[in-house]
């Protein structure tokens, strides 16, 4: 195993999890105030398609001409899909804040939306039967252009940089940010106290609807991102799918117990294991299973059967904010 | 007169009109959504989504049978307190056991639909017994195991051989390595017989799935509502600790009611490979039928019955919206439509204490000018 | 007194006049006037629905009232929320506290009046100010502890904190007493005197009138929502406030002919169980005997094992030693079905967690003990009629009222109702052992006289009825034998006819034991 392939690994682990992490994030803050979000999926591809539609114009108006106008246009779009998953998200939160109802209903709802909205639209710009929008190339930034020497697949630097978007760095300010302001700002504060015990964080005079509308949106904002994230590592084109990103980071956020932290190595955990199987012909204490097909398939079990390991070991302990799923009713005492 | 005016205050009336309201606004959407998009072939559109089922009754009666399975599912483990995401796994597992049985062990249908329950019920077994014995959350399991099932699907079809029999379609004379054999080929015995239904119906691979399923649907209904089973089971869903004070074994019956369900979802797998219509394809995605099972569930209000009528306008509609293409629409607008009218079952609650207070004012009116 | 002669009265502080509240069916506050004095102490006294919590939780800002107005020291105020509530200095420590329980004491202070530079939080300065209020009144607390760590005691003193720290005034207490030892309601009662020595007003909600006639100096007394009348306490009695706030004179004993015991139906030996929330054992130890045709009562302050007792009595929870036998029937390692076979019947604490499944029908939650059995089921499939012929029966015997009877949903029915369908449910089993843990919780003085005469009634019937509770006039008037727990320990037992209530509050707190033999 050379220097290239441990860099390989590293870089597309860093890949997967940033997506995985800030999506994860997402529904993370939309549940310590006390909502379930079950719509990140859909969150995810709305905001992607928001993001996609405006690169394409972008890359019709010249925007990939010069690297830093390129570089701008990718966190243009990237806020531009914050927004989109802000503005879907309100849907979810109308419908389990003010009326109250069952908050798996109102995800269900949005997931089933998004992707088909997407086709619709896709078609609607770009021609009947034609669902990808192709993602321009200018949104990578190369090893070379950012100044590493040597080869790729090879040498160590250059690999690592081998896929980098600027929705990496993006992401891991997002992640700082977020945490600090759950733990250390009054707002973070404040929300916290309405997931775990609204009926308290009234009583002391906050308004309970407004911070979960709040967590929500943080949630659209964080999902909206994360969608154009994983589009961007995941391919060429985005087809109306995220595979179920949306799902996975549900589950890295139980798995990582509410905890920015804990979900970020969670995060890092699955994505690791994910990514090792995909290279196990390259890793040599991997058994490679000659002459049976589809071994692919039997790496790809890795990260889910030992993540179900780790969490039978761990649940006794799992802490979802006390409140989550529970309307708020300000008659009930 | 009398037995009238008690209609309009019975909930389940009360809950039909809110469903066929949430049905009608879903709709009027849809065709806002058309009129936007290509105004000039909306009314077409929308006219072709909803007449084209009509003309071929039998595909929809034949493409609501998975869903209604998928929809007891979801809707009996939601009875039971429980939101089984893992529909999915539990659906492909049922198919796969089926057509192991079916194409490898060369048996006869019923064997193969017996594997179908076992697959299922294996599969929903364990977000159940995880849930029960470690605390470790149903969703979380039930999303892991869906990937956990495809892949294995995916690995072993390829590598599986049983007394010679290869499970893919090039084993058998066709052309495609990517999906199973055709039945056809491989194994007539294990086609659901069509007790010419397809002649009736018109449509050559209905069969007695349908037939099997609506039977299916009525057992769930008997035994939530009329057995002890059923009694212990709505008790664990409604109030755990009650439940347990009162000497039920909370622990066992999660575990059984997810297997229960498992083994519904798994049977709708089986229904549909079985038909000898369509193959296992091995893609690298999670089956959508645990999903449409939720929209079928929700627009039911999880009530058995309810879901046989509920998956057959599903799949009415998801016809009609494969007709639209000629309008130049594409079919996912059909799911635009179906999205919006869950959305609007949770305003159910809302409309149903309107429609309430409507049906009690235009009675109050009726008894006023009768007694006139 | 009238609106005009209230405006020339500037020495209330505080004046609600004509509240009316109401909520989908019930009027809460009917037209109320109450009035409070400057460094006064007034107590707020009723049963319970009587009104008193709606009525300080609209002086509080939670709720708005439909009619009526508020003043401040003769000017009229809108109180919207509870912010508006504190900038009028106005403060409140609620029945069930309301603190974030992972949150530490010093966030659930400040939690709403946070001190911040730029969005982030600065505790420096609140820490000091907690620390100086927590000397000055001797208020002992952690701030750094997280409230799911600390003792009730505890907690109320953060509760009381969070006023303190919002330069409150004006400060409400909604039952403030319920899970206080005896020595932690007199060191409560001083604090209260301390506050309005110095100036602040209090207004304390309270059912408790031996209380009320030690600590405070006026008592409105509510009624179904109802205003009946404001007396000085010095001029009142106990009996004079019974029967204002009940509408007729209570009968303070139950009526009931002394208990003959006979054979031993319930023995308990060395039990042990251990605790969930820390590392030492609810209950230790702890072994004694029922007799049939008696009632015992385990007294306690709550909190010191005697739920744990409950749940491990009747197979909710496992004990770590020990055994109990039921009429000689080792039924230690026996499921919860089984031990209800046996012959126990258990009336649980919380009616709405454990005693009923709130959406099922009132007849369907009747036959939660029994619905297995061949009288109720053909096979795999329930009998519907032999359900509701006994439903029909329970409720006749035990005048359960409901909406539409057998059908109604559980959900509906009031409290009182609630708890009679499941004494009803229990009694009817004909047990050889009764658990009754805080049969009257939260039930008016109708509901409770009846609970008692159905509890009596079973004893004289020969059951052993085992009655777990933390109201001490229950406990003194009902029980034949009293055992006191504390902190998981039998640490006395007694004859009520020979015990006072202050002997037994100071078991109860720890300050006394008896050397129990095994």
């Amino acid at each position: 195993m050379n220097a290239g392939t441990w860099a390989s690994i590293i870089n597309l682990t860093i890949c997967f999890a940033i997506p995985l992490m800030l999506v994860a994030l997402g529904g993370m803050y939309s549940e310590r105030s006390g909502v379930i979000n079950l719509a990140l999926e859909g969150i995810m591809i709305m905001g992607a398609l928001v993001a996609c539609l405006l690169l394409r114009m972008m890359d019709q108006a010249g925007w990939g001409d010069s690297a830093g106008k390129a570089q701008l246009g990718v966190l243009l779009a990237a806020l531009a899909a914050g927004a989109a998953g802000v503005i879907f998200s309100l849907l979810l939160a109308f419908a389990a804040i003010n009326l109250k109802a069952d908050q798996t209903i109102g995800g269900t709802a949005l997931n089933i939306f998004a992707p088909a909205f997407c086709v619709v639209i896709a078609w609607a710009i770009q021609g009947q039967g034609i669902t990808d929008i192709a993602i321009p190339s200018w949104t990578r930034l190369t090893p070379e252009a950012m100044g590493f020497a040597g080869k790729v697949n090879q040498d160590f630097l250059p690999t690592l940089f081998k896929k980098f978007y600027m929705t990496t760095p993006l992401a891991i300010l997002l992640f700082l940010i977020a945490w600090i302001v759950l733990y250390y700002t009054r707002f973070g504060l404040r929300l916290r106290a309405c997931g775990e015990h609204p009926q308290a964080a009234d009583s002391v005079g906050i308004n309970v609807y407004k911070m979960r509308y709040a967590g929500v949106m943080i949630s659209g904002f964080l999902g909206g991102v994360g969608g154009l994230a994983y589009v961007l590592v995941a391919g060429t084109s985005f087809s109306a799918t995220v595979g179920g990103y949306g799902f996975l980071a549900l589950a890295v956020m139980i798995f990582g117990n509410w905890r920015p932290w804990q979900i970020f190595g969670c995060a890092v955990f699955f994505a690791l294991f994910k990514v090792a199987g995909t290279f196990y012909n390259l890793i040599p204490f991997l058994p490679s299973f000659s002459g049976v097909q589809k071994v692919s398939n039997i790496y790809n079990l890795l990260p889910y059967i030992v993540t179900m390991i780790v969490l039978i070991f761990t649940s006794k302990k799992s802490r979802a904010p006390k409140a989550e799923g529970i309307p708020y009713d300000k008659g009930q005492r | 007169m009398k037995k009238l005016g008690n209609l309009r205050e019975h909930p389940g009336f009360i809950s039909l009109m809110a469903s066929l309201l949430s049905i009608l606004t879903g709709l009027v959407f849809g065709l806002v959504l058309l009129l936007i998009l290509n105004p000039a072939n909306a009314f077409a559109g929308m006219g072709n989504m909803l007449s084209n089922g009509i003309r071929d009754m039998g595909n929809v009666l034949y493409s609501s049978t998975p869903l209604i399975m998928a929809g007891l599912c979801i809707a009996f483990a939601y009875k039971v307190g429980l939101f089984n995401i893992g529909a999915s796994g539990q659906y492909t597992m049922g198919a796969f056991f089926a057509l192991v049985c079916a194409i490898g062990f060369q048996l006869p249908w019923p064997v193969c639909l017996l594997a179908a329950i076992l697959g299922g019920a294996i599969w929903g077994f364990f977000p159940g017994f995880f849930k029960a014995k470690f605390n470790v959350n149903e969703v979380l399991t039930g999303i892991l195991f869906n990937w956990i099932g495809m892949n294995l699907v995916n690995f072993l079809i390829p590598n599986l051989v049983i007394g010679g029999n290869g499970m893919l379609s090039t084993n058998w004379g066709g052309s495609a390595s990517d999906r199973t054999a055709a039945l056809a080929d491989a194994n007539p015995s294990a086609i659901l017989p069509r007790l010419g239904l397809n002649k009736l119906f018109h449509y050559s691979y209905m069969n007695i799935g349908f037939i099997l399923a609506i039977l299916v649907a009525v057992l769930c209904w008997v035994i939530l509502r009329k057995t002890v089973f059923g009694y212990e089971l709505r008790a664990c869903g409604l109030n755990r600790n009650a439940a347990q004070y009162a000497g039920i074994n909370a622990n066992k019956n999660i575990v059984l009611s997810m297997v229960i369900s498992g083994a519904l979802a798994g049977l709708g797998g089986g229904f549909y490979y079985l038909a000898g219509g369509g193959q296992l394809n091995l893609l690298q995605e999670i089956s959508s039928v645990g999903f449409d099972g939720i929209s079928v569930a929700l627009l039911a209000s999880c009530n058995p019955i309810a879901c046989i009528f509920s998956a057959i306008f599903v799949s009415y509609i998801n016809l009609g919206g494969i007709a639209m293409q000629s309008q130049g629409y594409a079919t996912e607008a059909t799911q635009i439509v179906i999205s919006v009218i869950i959305y609007l079952a949770a305003f159910s609650l809302l409309m149903q204490t309107k429609i309430a207070g409507f049906l009690k004012r235009s009675g109050k009116k009726q008894k006023k000018e009768g007694v006139k | 007194m009238n609106l005009a002669e209230a405006a020339k009265n500037p020495e209330y502080v505080i004046e609600m006049l004509h509240i009316t509240k109401e909520f989908p069916g019930i009027k809460a506050n009917d037209d109320i006037t109450l009035q409070l004095r400057k460094g006064e102490i007034h107590a707020l006294l009723g049963e319970n629905g009587a009104g008193k919590s709606t009525l300080m939780s609209v002086l509080f800002g939670l709720y708005q009232p439909e009619q009526g107005e508020i003043r401040k020291n003769g000017q009229v105020v809108q109180i919207r929320d509870p912010n508006d509530a504190n900038d009028l200095n106005i403060g409140m420590v609620h029945q069930h506290f309301k603190l974030v329980e992972c949150f530490s004491v010093l966030d659930n202070i400040i939690l709403g009046v946070e001190d911040t530079k730029m969005g982030f939080l600065q505790k420096r300065a609140a820490r000091k100010k907690v620390l100086a209020l927590s000397e000055k009144y001797g208020l002992k607390v952690d701030p750094d502890a997280l409230i799911q760590d600390i003792s009730v005691g505890m907690q109320q003193r953060v509760e009381i904190l969070k006023m303190l720290y919002r330069d409150n005034e004006i400060l409400i207490f909604d039952e403030p007493t319920a899970v206080l030892t005896p020595q932690e309601i007199d060191e409560l009662m001083q604090i209260m005197k301390d506050f309005a020595a110095e100036g602040k007003s209090i207004l304390f909600i309270s059912h408790k009138l031996a209380e009320i006639m030690a600590v405070a100096d006026r008592c409105t007394v509510l009624r179904k929502g109802k205003y009946i009348g404001t007396v000085d306490t010095k001029d009142t009695t106990m009996e004079q406030l019974s029967a204002m706030m009940v509408g007729r004179q209570v009968n303070f004993k139950v009526d009931k002919q002394d208990a003959k015991p006979g054979e031993v139906v319930l023995d308990v030996q060395h039990v042990t169980v251990p605790s969930k929330v820390h590392k030492n054992n609810a209950v230790r130890d702890v072994s004694f005997q029922v007799r049939s045709g008696e009632i015992v009562c385990i007294a306690g302050i709550e909190g010191n094992g005697q739920t744990e007792f409950g749940y491990a009595l009747t197979g909710l929870e496992k004990q770590s030693h020990g055994t109990f036998t039921l009429c000689g029937h080792d039924i230690s390692h026996a499921t919860v079905r089984s031990r209800s076979k046996d012959g126990m019947s258990h009336v649980p604490e919380d009616r709405h967690k454990y005693g009923l499944v709130l959406d099922y029908s009132l007849e369907q939650n009747l036959v939660l003990q029994r619905y297995w059995q061949p009288d109720f089921r053909n096979g795999p499939f329930i009998k519907f009629d032999a359900v509701r012929q006994y439903a029909d029966r329970l409720i006749g015997e035990f005048d359960i009222r409901s909406g539409q009877g057998a059908v109604t949903t559980a959900r509906s029915m009031s409290g009182g109702n609630q708890q009679k369908a499941i004494v009803a449910r229990e009694l009817d089993k004909d047990p050889k052992l009764l658990l009754a843990v805080q049969p009257t919780r939260g039930l008016d003085v109708g509901a409770i006289e009846y609970i008692h005469s159905q509890l009596v009634r079973k004893r004289d019937e020969g059951a052993a009825v085992l009655l777990i509770s933390l109201e001490l006039d229950e406990v003194m008037n009902l029980s034949d034998r009293i055992l006191v727990m504390y902190e998981g320990e039998i640490v006395g037992e007694f004859d009520p006819k020979t015990v006072t209530v202050e002997e037994l509050g100071l078991y109860m707190a720890g300050a006394k034991r008896t050397e129990m033999n095994a």
